[in-house]
C-alpha cells in the first residue's frame, strides 16, 4: 500500500502554453468553453455511475472559490463542484492501493492531490462531501481516478458546513 | 451464477493468480482473504454502490450560482465554531 496524504495545497497549473492548438467545446452551464490539451483530464475509469465519461477539465473561477468544477469533456450537461477536502477536514488522509496508483502513474505521490465531489442541495447550507470515494489527480501526467476507500470512518456524505 | 462450498480455511482460484480463502466464519460473517496481483482492485460491493449513487446525486443537485454558495461557505468560516 502507498500512503498519500491531501497535505499538499499547491494550485494546479492549468495555465496553457501560449502555442498549443485550443479545442473548443459547448457545455450546459458555461457555454463554449476553451481547452488546450495540458488542460484535459483523463479518467480513464470514469467517475463511478458515470464510467463511459473518461475526460475532464477542471473549471476554475475566482468568485468559486473554494469551489471549481469538473467539467466532462464527453458530455455538455455533466459538471461535478470539486472541493480540496482539508479547507473542512484537515485530519482527512487517505491510503491507495498500488493498483490504484498504477491507473493514474502515480510514481511520485507528491505530484498528486485529492479532491472530493460535493453535493449542494437546495439549501446550500446542507451541501456534503462524498469522503469515501475522493479523486486524486496526477497534475505531472494529468490523469485521474476515483478512489474507493475502505475506510470505515468517512461518510458519502459529510457536512462541509458544520 | 458458480456457487461452491468451502469451510473455513480452504480456497478457491480464480483464474491464474487470484486465491480467495475463508479465513474464518462467525455466525452469519465471512472473513475472506484475498490475493491478487497489484493491479486487481477489490473493495466492497456496498461501498462501491455508495459511491456511485453519491456520484449521480451530486451530478444531479448542481446549483445554478456556485458562486453564491461559495459566499456562504466564506461567511460561516467566519464565524466563530458555535454556530
Amino acid at each position: 500500500m502507498e500512503k498519500t496524504q491531501t497535505g499538499t495545497r499547491r494550485e494546479l497549473n492549468l495555465s496553457q502554453l501560449p502555442d498549443t492548438p485550443l479545442a473548443n467545446f459547448k457545455t450546459v452551464r458555461f457555454g463554449e468553453i476553451q481547452y488546450s490539451p495540458q488542460q484535459i483530464i483523463r479518467m480513464d475509469r470514469g467517475i463511478l455511475g458515470f464510467e463511459k465519461r473518461k475526460l475532464y477539465t477542471i473549471i476554475e473561477r475566482p468568485e468559486d472559490f473554494p469551489f471549481k468544477w469538473l467539467q466532462s469533456l464527453d458530455d455538455p450537461g455533466l459538471a461535478f463542484v470539486i472541493m480540496d477536502p482539508l479547507l473542512f477536514k484537515p485530519d482527512y488522509r487517505i491510503q491507495i492501493s498500488s493498483a490504484e496508483a498504477e491507473i493514474i502513474k502515480a510514481d511520485d505521490i507528491s505530484k498528486c492531490i485529492v479532491f472530493v465531489i460535493i453535493s449542494v442541495p437546495t439549501d446550500p447550507s446542507q451541501m456534503t462531501a462524498n469522503l469515501l470515494g475522493p479523486i486524486i489527480l496526477n497534475t505531472e501526467k494529468r490523469l485521474a481516478t476515483q478512489v474507493v476507500l475502505s475506510d470505515q470512518e468517512y461518510s458519502t456524505r459529510h457536512r462541509v458546513i458544520a | 451464477m458458480l456457487i461452491l462450498t468451502r469451510k473455513s480455511g480452504e480456497t478457491i482460484t480464480i483464474g491464474d493468480n487470484i486465491r480467495v480463502t475463508v479465513v474464518e466464519v462467525k455466525g452469519n460473517h465471512v472473513k475472506l482473504g484475498i490475493e491478487a496481483p497489484r493491479n486487481v482492485i477489490v473493495h466492497r460491493q456496498e461501498i462501491y454502490e455508495r459511491i456511485q449513487e453519491e456520484n449521480i446525486e451530486a451530478a444531479r443537485q448542481t446549483p445554478v450560482d456556485l458562486g453564491q454558495v461559495a459566499n456562504l461557505w466564506k461567511k460561516r468560516k467566519q464565524e466563530p465554531e458555535e454556530s
